[in-house]
């Protein structure tokens, strides 16, 4: 028996002890095109050099050999064969499997942008390769564009800023953080951007960058004709599922790898988790990707545990939720950040300084916003993704639900809503 | 492993075990010296109404498969398989506050003690006893070994 694992990030690892609960011996192997654990979502802070590589590292020192794990680093898998059951790498290697685990999680997404993928100091920030290679750019360069005003947009224009280059940053959406905020909320970030002497374009689209004669950045244009000097891109529109390897292989896919509950893919004794894969997502109920850390985490729980002959499903796999600690101005969001139509209500309280805001339709909560003051959320992020009724609490405590008005622990101590 | 266990009704909503909390986590660990109304020293536990509006104290229980352990990206929380306390690396914290997102008890917070990172319940490490239990004069919360 034999289990291999492709990639070794949150999905990866987090299936490597959840493989080692259930069975001690058989051998495990990891292939990944890192060489180092870090975490992704530490990229910014390797940039402004507020962490190093080492420091972003998520797991003990000794896990390979904890875990027993043999690592075959600075590696990239090109194909599976499915009918031999054997992984092939870019350097030659053939890899035979029993229970496989996908977990390559996703890269950054280059949209269509007249010279985008030919200009040269253009990166995504997806690997520590780029934060090396943006760091590097950084010491000479002077203006970024950045494309795209999402989380990892907002964060890399904060790091760039704090390495002293002039940073503008261009969103299509009518404000900055589209996904994970409202009007209002994203408009306290943008004033402290804007006072931090970041620019911002909302409601606008580059349509092409201008390379000198040896393809560097010269400017970036954008749809009403303004023209902006720049000499780094940092292009943060998205991501897109690591599936390449899977051109030649019968796998169901569809803006990810398609898994079951139990994280199984198409063809039996191959899972997949992460970024990489698409599930059902619970506040939708769509099969979507669900690409962020705690639902990596989970499912490649999940993966390693079915793979190692145990039986788990995933519950809620929510993806709709939101943390941000920007400028020391800090915001929690699920769910909707808008009411949909009108069979939804909004409450909005602003005091001492924060803001909160409730979505609820027929006492469920579906959305909630809570910016400065976040004590408290995570409360509401179970009502949400689980969709538990608040009809019975005292309305007047609707901005300060806390678990005692759920109270139920159980003989093993552990609480229940 | 050992837990807080709750019996509301004997709750009498003095907050001596939040005092405790705040007292034990600063260096003096005095009573005497807390500011008990410095907004950045916030509790780990807290004592809230029900619906029916009896105090009800409530603690980080260690679950067994925590979501904030799950939540950080930093590997800055761990689960200790021998003691089942759910512990908070500080010097590996990031603060990016997705463990308060995912806490679905409330019991992860930002302390402006320890700036930007985030504070939970540490069982008081060093303690035999967590100082909120010996503190309740009531028997409202009482230590048991599961
Ligand atoms: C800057 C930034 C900030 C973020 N902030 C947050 C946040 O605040 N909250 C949040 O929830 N999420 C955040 N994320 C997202 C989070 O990092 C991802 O959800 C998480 O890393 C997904 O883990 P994964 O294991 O699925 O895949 P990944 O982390 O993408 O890892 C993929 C692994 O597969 C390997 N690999 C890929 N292709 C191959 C191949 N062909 N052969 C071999 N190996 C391969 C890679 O080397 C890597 O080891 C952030 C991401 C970034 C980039
Ligand atoms: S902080 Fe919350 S999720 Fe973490 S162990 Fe305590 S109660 Fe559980
Ligand atoms: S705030 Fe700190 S402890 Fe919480 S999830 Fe982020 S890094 Fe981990």
């Amino acid at each position: 028996m034999q289990y291999v694992i492709i990639g070794s990030s949150a999905a990866g690892i987090s299936a490597v002890s959840a493989i080692r609960e259930l069975d001690p011996k058989n051998s495990i192997i990891m292939i990944s095109k890192d060489k180092q654990i870090y975490s992704r979502c530490q990229l910014p802070e390797i940039i402004t050099g507020e962490r190093t590589l080492k420091e972003s590292c998520f797991i003990p020192a000794n896990f390979f050999e904890k875990y027993r794990v043999k690592w075959i680093d600075d590696t990239g898998v090109t194909h599976i064969n499915t009918d031999a059951h054997v992984v092939e790498t870019n350097n030659g290697q053939k890899i035979t499997f029993d229970r496989l685990l996908i977990a390559t999680g996703a890269s950054s997404f280059f949209p269509p942008i007249d010279n985008l993928q030919k200009g040269r100091q253009i990166c995504g920030l997806r690997n520590i390769d780029d934060a090396l290679q943006i760091v590097d750019y950084a010491h000479d360069m002077k203006k970024a564009v950045i494309i795209g005003a999402g989380l990892v947009g907002v964060e890399a224009a904060l790091a760039l800023n704090d390495l002293g280059l002039k940073v503008t940053l261009v969103e299509n959406a009518s404000h900055i953080l589209p996904l994970q905020l409202d009007q209002t909320a994203a408009g306290n970030y943008e004033r402290l951007l804007n006072e931090h002497q970041i620019n911002i374009y909302t409601n606008e689209i580059v349509t092409k960058i201008h390379l000198d004669e040896k393809q560097n950045v010269t400017h970036v244009e954008l749809k009403s004709g303004v023209i902006l000097p720049a000499d780094l891109i940092i292009v943060a529109t998205g991501i897109t599922p690591n599936i390449q390897f899977l051109d030649h292989v019968p796998i169901k896919i569809n803006r990810g790898i398609i898994v079951n509950e139990k994280q199984e893919t198409s063809i039996p004794n191959i899972y997949a988790a992460g970024d990489v894969c698409a599930s059902t997502e619970s506040f939708t109920a769509k099969i979507t990707p669900t690409p962020i850390w705690p639902l990596a985490i989970e499912q490649g729980r999940i993966a390693g545990t079915n793979m190692a002959g145990g039986n788990k499903q995933r519950t809620i796999n929510f993806a709709y939720k939101n943390s941000m600690n920007l400028f020391g101005l800090s915001t929690i969001s699920y769910g909707f950040t808008e009411a949909p139509n009108e069979n939804y209500t909004t409450h909005i309280q602003f005091e001492r300084g924060s803001y909160k805001k409730l979505i609820i339709k027929d006492g469920i909560l579906f959305g909630a916003i809570f910016q400065g003051d976040i004590s408290g959320a995570g409360i509401y992020g179970k009502l949400i993704a689980e969709k538990i009724s608040i009809n019975s609490l005292p309305p007047e405590r609707l901005f300060s639900i806390s678990y005692a008005n759920f109270f139920n622990q159980q003989e093993n101590g552990l609480y229940r809503y | 492993m050992q837990r807080i266990f709750i019996n509301k009704s004997l709750c009498a909503g003095c907050k001596n075990c939040e005092a405790a909390c705040m007292a034990e986590h600063t260096t003096h660990r005095s009573l005497w010296l807390v500011n008990l109304s410095d907004p950045s020293n916030k509790p780990n536990n807290r004592v809230a109404l029900d619906n029916s509006g009896q105090p009800t104290p409530i603690f980080c229980q260690h679950c067994d498969d925590p979501a904030c352990v799950t939540a950080c990206m930093a590997g800055a929380l761990t689960k200790n398989p021998e003691t089942g306390v759910v512990e908070h690396n500080r010097d590996k914290c990031a603060g990016c506050w997705m463990c308060i997102m995912s806490c679905p008890y409330g019991m992860m917070h930002t302390s402006g003690v320890y700036e930007d990172t985030a504070a939970k319940c540490d069982f008081c490490a060093e303690r035999g006893t967590p100082r909120c239990v010996s503190s309740c004069p009531t028997g409202a919360i009482t230590l048991r070994t599961i």
